[in-house]
């Protein structure tokens, strides 16, 4: 078992991905109760952004470190302003629809997305100018590089922001006011609407920060990149209770280290029959999450 | 009482008309070439989806040869020409594609690249007794249904492990990691290498499968790691092929690295890194870059079309001189008589030598090169 901690570090690195897409999901979710699909292509769509900035802009911010976290504002912005308009485009409108009818227009908003991108990037994958290479750390016979642990810090770094925010600020106050009632929020003279186009900014600008550390650190990225993380993160916010942003954090560790250990033990083929497997189980006995609230029937 | 017999009258010759239909289909297939005006080849490729791009690469390949052909004078005095439907990669829209195709009265097939996505097609086509020959897809699964009008223009998964697995043993290899994505076209290849290379006395260290479209492969990296392999075989295409080969190299991996033909693509390279890739070897069929006078159809296509051949470019271009062959020696157009002829076709000659279909109706020469990557591009390995 030399290479245990080997597999946690893995684990780690690639729940820490889907954190921050798991909280996008999470956010929205608690607030409006929407699943929106089109959230794994927000994540694309920041890697977009983010190769297009390096595209225009690559003589003027150098290389290294420091150039992709500027990047990464910049794409932060960009995704966040764009979830703000599709939530006033697509959802909006219909807050009072049908449950099922919003359901379609977010797979239609992510469609429109993957494709939108494959008809202006075209659909080959595209490499990413910059890439985070260097040494690797050794911990106890496992490998880490230094890009891994940098990603793993601006990770921990956004989520920690984030949960301050949420629990700390009066917006914060009033997002988590709108997702116990949004109904008594509004008789109570809260600006639900843009609280929720808040959300949707916070979240949207996660995916995208995820979206250019994907594309600086692999080094690749296409138009249907959001697909699988976005139903991996989905998976992540309901392991972890949905509508609970720390949940979402813990679902997505479990998922990156049950992905890890999987591989492990049963060979790559089973990585994905044994975590979703597993998932099928613990929900049966913990149908709201590890950390999602009872749901009590009101009658 | 006028309207209801009227009404009798029409439901009976509808009845009538719907038999008649039912039974021509099944006594002669309904293949719905009139025998005048141009000859219609149909061809399915990816426009849209994962594969996307691979898409005009067959099709400028194959619009060149019927171009070329047209220019001398056609077929049996008839001209050719192209039509080409979605095939995505999916096997839903493929299947529609080849409906679409056939109701447009084409007479041969020459297309499928994405052999999930042509598995469908098989059936449908022969229906409608249309011969294909399919120039990219190559799973042994596609011949396994032996259907009379399936012909494979590109080496299958049997050549292609033959060759990897002779190559494997020559270089010596003490032990192999073999890696695939789940698809049949991939897995079909890494099952018959590991079976080559159990009976040429070559340890296979360990077989693993990745999910397509994801990023990270560090569980499978780990995995090669762990099984101390001195060469990995990976046999899926070069999007996950890229990702795999930094991943192997940024872990400390010193071996060999040598990937299958749906990896051989410039784009691997930039993927991977150009210093990550130089060295990783690859086996795949005979292109114009790597045959003797292949230079000069090169040209060929580029003053055309303004790019560079792709990816089965030369396989599409031969798929419709093929079948440009097989309808000169039918004489028609019929499909079972250009399905005769296609069996009898003896040492015509393509870009992967003389073409001579074996009784299963695949090559009966595989034609596969070793390349190996030297700066940003795919040089044969001598």
């Amino acid at each position: 078992m030399d290479h245990l901690i080997q597999l946690i570090l893995d684990g780690l690195f690639v729940g820490s991905f889907y954190a921050l897409v798991a909280l996008g999901y999470s956010m929205v979710y608690g607030i409006i109760k929407l699943l929106n699909f089109a959230h794994g292509d927000i994540y694309m769509l920041g890697a977009f952004a983010g190769f297009t900035v390096l595209s225009v802009g690559a003589g003027a911010l150098g290389g290294g470190f420091l150039a992709l976290i500027v990047i990464m504002a910049l794409a932060m912005v960009g995704t966040g302003a764009f979830g703000v308009v599709l939530e006033r485009v697509a959802y909006r409108p219909l807050r009072n629809a049908p449950r099922l009818s919003v359901l379609i227009t977010a797979v239609g908003a992510s469609f429109a997305l993957e494709y939108g991108i494959a008809v202006t990037f075209g659909p080959n994958p595209q490499v990413y100018p910059i890439g985070v290479s260097g040494g690797a750390l050794g911990i106890a016979g496992a490998r880490i590089t230094y890009a891994q642990l940098a990603m793993m810090a601006i990770a921990v770094v956004l989520m920690v922001a984030l949960d301050a925010l949420v629990r700390k600020t009066r917006a914060g106050r009033a997002m988590r006011a709108i997702s116990l009632d949004p109904k008594a929020c509004l008789l109570m003279g809260v600006n639900v609407d843009r609280v929720i186009s808040r959300t949707f900014f916070l979240g949207s600008a996660l995916a995208g920060a995820a979206g250019v550390m994907a594309g600086a650190y692999y080094g690749k990225i296409d138009f249907l990149m959001g697909f699988v993380i976005g139903l991996k993160a989905f998976t992540a916010a309901v392991i972890g209770g949905i509508g609970n942003l720390r949940g979402a954090v813990l679902g997505a560790i479990v998922l990156g280290l049950l992905e890890s250990f999987g591989v492990a033990f049963l060979g790559s083929q089973w990585r994905d029959v044994f975590a979703f497997g597993f998932l099928i189980l613990f929900l049966t006995v913990r149908p709201t999450g590890l950390l999602g609230e009872r749901v009590t029937e009101r009658v | 009482m006028t309207f209801r017999r009227v009404a009798v009258a029409a439901t009976a010759m509808v009845l009538g008309l719907g038999l008649t239909a039912c039974g021509g289909n099944l006594s002669q297939g309904g293949s719905a070439d009139t025998g005048k005006g141009d000859i219609k080849l149909g061809m399915l490729t990816p426009l849209t989806g994962s594969s996307a791009a691979i898409g005009p690469h067959m099709k400028d390949g194959a619009q060149l040869a019927v171009d070329e052909i047209n220019a001398k004078g056609g077929i049996n005095g008839r001209q050719l020409s192209l039509t080409v439907s979605d095939e995505a990669c999916d096997p839903k829209t493929a299947a529609a594609g080849a409906a679409k195709l056939v109701s447009d009265g084409v007479a041969i097939s020459v297309g499928g690249y994405c052999s999930s996505a042509t598995l469908p097609t098989l059936s449908i086509f022969n229906k409608a007794n249309i011969p294909m020959i399919i120039p990219a897809a190559n799973s042994a699964d596609l011949v396994a249904q032996k259907l009379p009008n399936v012909f494979l223009l590109n080496g299958t998964g049997i050549q292609q492990a033959e060759a990897a697995s002779k190559f494997v043993k020559a270089q010596g290899s003490s032990a192999v990691a073999l890696l695939d994505d789940n698809t049949s076209y991939s897995t079909d290849i890494t099952k018959r290498t590991d079976q080559n290379l159990r009976q040429l006395g070559v340890t296979v260290a360990t077989h693993q499968s990745v999910t397509a479209g994801e990023s990270d492969y560090s569980g499978a990296v780990n995995a090669v790691l762990g099984s101390h392999a001195d060469l990995v075989y990976w046999t899926g295409y070069y999007q996950e092929g890229g990702l795999l080969i930094k991943q192997l190299k940024a872990a400390g991996y010193q071996g060999k690295i040598m990937v299958a033909d749906g990896s051989v693509d410039e784009k691997l390279i930039q993927i991977a890194g150009q210093d990550n890739a130089q060295g990783v070897l690859a086996t795949m069929t005979q292109t114009p870059q790597t045959i003797p006078g292949g230079q000069e159809w090169i040209k060929k296509y580029q003053d055309k079309f303004g790019t560079a051949p792709g990816s089965y470019s030369t396989q599409a271009y031969d798929a419709v001189r093929v079948a440009a062959e097989a309808i000169k020696s039918a004489g028609y157009t019929d499909g079972q008589a250009v399905m005769k002829a296609l069996g009898q076709i003896n040492g015509f000659s393509i870009f992967s030598g003389p073409l001579k279909f074996t009784p299963e109706h695949t090559l009966s020469e595989g034609g596969f090169d070793i390349l190996v990557i030297r700066g940003s591009s795919f040089a044969l390995n001598k």
